[in-house]
């Protein structure tokens, strides 16, 4: 095995990296939203350095100031920094949003797996299930579960990943029942390999690719509801800086623009750059389709 | 297969998940540590034994869980869902005053977005890899993108604050009384009762928050329109079509579309449900009386019975809906009338 890989030569490594380099260029969609969220990432870490203010400061003399020089973008109802607030915001809403959608997916796909391998009445009862939740529409679901488990953070993550397995469940168990005829599924069968080992090891990993793109387009669908559970006060608790929870204040500020447009232009920007980046890679699944 | 044989058996497809959604809803309103007498009766009625009494009687509160559940189930089916902890009021009365409003407000903005949605689709299928294509698409993302609460606040800021174009939130300005109630939406209602200066007021109101909600369906519908066609353009009768000599809007609309509708028309299902649960932030902001806002302040109010019967009827029209796109495949795919 080592001396393939010492045998490749630095020529391949660089045009691999050039052929990288290329798909980001012929896809100014996918560039712009990795930009984007890196630029969020780096947010995310360097939070601390970048604010000017301490978030939970309140300073009722300065409250509802427009932006300036001393508060880049301006103060909120009871004079916090809004600025240092929403550096600090990515640190919850991107974070639970990708928690949701990662937690969710391994649920949806292990039932998933299991109904389409399995089939017979454990199928049937799994898929029942499933529907069964996707009858409710999410964050109608997720409001009457965080209701029923008490309003934080933990609870918020928890409905939402109640409500987005089903979708995961259905779309995986769709690919097995297509890959488990193919032909190297039939040839692991031949060589006496486990059940089990034919399920985890030969047919999920080759459902993986369209699972990974439903996960990028889910991640800025899965942000949107949390901000909007916490913008309904279902979320974390009120001092925290959930960019939901900020717009909120615009509904008796809404003239303030500066109290909620940041916040809401963050949440926005974080969902497109994700919805930016899933739609390209599902084209660069389907050919077909640009 | 006839029509109504079709219907019947996709209604009692549906009958095993309407019996799901009301156990989840019972499971959910049960999962509360709350003992349910002190939660549902006010304080000066637990003192009086025979009323906590009746009140236990009523719900079975003495009986095991399947039994309460089954109680719950008989009360449902003859419209009875309780008391809300709130507004003391049948949950039944209290949906049947806030649902109009919703309706009113989430038919005009799937008018709105489906036919937006549809006709950008069409144009950026048939125009693909144009500006217009990218323009379109641009837009469909960004529709889908930027969260309700913060479109709805940007519009209301610019379209109310700044430009004064449209009133402000609310369904029907103070200086005025809604009209006689025969449906609930205010736009019906005051068309038949002659009383224009209602209608221009409540539609000024209305226009806002449809749109804004129609922004969202446009972007989702213009998303699935767009790749449907395209899937549908490359098909060989198309070419056909074309080599027959028909026009080109003719074999865009009638060949394409028309076999384009089946993902179209899901999404539009879809859609439905989106909107009743956008239907809570809009109504939060716009001050839209409506089953949203009443399940804003069930759910952060604790009150379970109102949350447990908005959940369920929400749950049960999602479903209907989706009963309804099932029975249009039936008129728009000849291969399910076959079936």
């Amino acid at each position: 095995m080592s001396s393939i890989i010492s045998l490749t030569p630095a020529s391949a490594r660089r045009k691999r990296a050039r052929r990288i380099v290329s798909i980001f260029l012929k896809n100014p969609l996918l560039l712009v939203g990795s930009l984007v969220l890196l630029v969020w990432l780096l947010v995310l870490f360097l939070a601390p350095n970048l604010a000017t203010h301490d978030i939970l400061q309140q300073n009722v003399s300065v409250r509802l100031q427009p932006p300036s020089g001393e508060h880049l973008w301006g103060t909120d109802e009871l004079g916090r920094d809004i600025y240092s607030r929403v550096l600090y915001g990515a640190r919850i809403t991107l974070p639970a949003g990708i928690i949701v959608i990662v937690i969710g997916s391994i649920i949806g796909t292990v039932i998933g797996a299991v109904a389409g391998f399995y089939g017979g009445l454990l199928d049937e009862l799994l898929m029942r299930l499933t529907e069964l939740f996707m009858a409710f529409p999410t964050i109608i679901l997720a409001m009457a579960i965080t209701a029923a488990l008490g309003p934080d953070i933990r609870n918020a993550i928890i409905a939402l990943v109640v409500v987005w397995w089903p979708s995961y469940a259905r779309l995986v168990r769709g690919l097995v029942l297509k890959v488990k005829r193919a032909e190297y599924v039939e040839a692991a069968q031949c060589l006496g390999a486990r059940r089990s080992y034919i399920l985890w090891r030969t047919v999920l990993p080759n459902c993986l690719g369209p699972t990974i793109v439903l996960t990028t387009l889910d991640i800025g669908s899965a942000i949107l509801t949390f901000a909007g559970l916490s913008f309904l006060g279902l979320g974390p608790e009120p001092t925290s800086p959930e960019w939901g929870r900020m717009v909120a204040v615009g509904i008796d500020y809404f003239d303030q623009w500066w109290t909620w447009l940041f916040a809401g232009a963050a949440t926005a920007s974080v969902v497109l750059a994700f919805n930016f980046i899933g739609d390209s890679l599902r084209d660069l699944f389907n050919p077909e389709l640009r | 297969m006839p029509i109504y044989l079709f219907i019947f058996r996709r209604i009692l497809f549906t009958i095993p998940l309407l019996l799901g959604i009301t156990v989840v809803a019972f499971i959910l309103a049960n999962a509360v540590p709350a003992d349910p007498i002190n939660a549902n009766l006010p304080s000066n009625q637990l003192n009086n034994p025979e009323l906590v009494e009746a009140f236990r009687r009523e719900w079975g509160l003495d009986k095991p869980p399947v039994e309460q559940y089954l109680t719950y189930l008989g009360n449902l089916l003859q419209g009875n869902l309780g008391r809300s902890i709130r507004s003391r009021q049948p949950i039944a009365e209290d949906i049947g005053r806030f649902l109009p409003a919703t309706i009113e407000l989430s038919t005009v903005a799937t008018i709105l977005g489906v036919t937006f949605g549809v006709s950008f689709g069409v144009i950026s299928a048939v125009w693909k890899n144009t500006p217009v294509d990218f323009l379109v698409r641009t837009l469909g993302l960004i529709g889908i993108s930027v969260p309700l609460f913060v479109l709805a606040l940007v519009g209301l800021t610019v379209f109310h604050a700044e430009l004064g174009w449209v009133a402000g939130p609310g369904r029907l300005s103070v200086r005025l009384s809604p009209p006689p109630n025969v449906t609930g939406m205010y736009l019906i209602d005051s068309l038949l009762a002659g009383q224009w200066n209602v209608f221009q007021d409540a539609l000024s109101r209305l226009i806002l928050p449809s749109m804004v909600l129609a922004l969202y369906i446009t972007g989702m519908i213009s998303r699935i329109t767009r790749s449907s066609m395209l899937d549908v353009l490359r098909a060989d009768y198309i070419r056909t079509a074309r080599s027959k000599g028909l026009r080109e809007r003719f074999v865009v609309l009638r060949h394409g579309l028309s076999n384009a509708m089946i993902p179209i028309v899901t999404a539009i299902g879809l859609s439905y449900g989106v909107l009743l649960a956008g239907a809570v932030l809009t109504e939060s902001i716009f001050a839209w009386p409506g089953i949203g806002r009443y399940m804003f302040s069930a759910s952060t109010g604790q009150d379970f019975p109102a949350i447990m019967g908005v959940s369920i009827l929400i749950a049960f029209i999602y479903v209907v809906v989706n009963l309804v796109v099932d029975v249009l495949y039936y008129f728009l795919d000849p291969r399910v009338r076959a079936a």
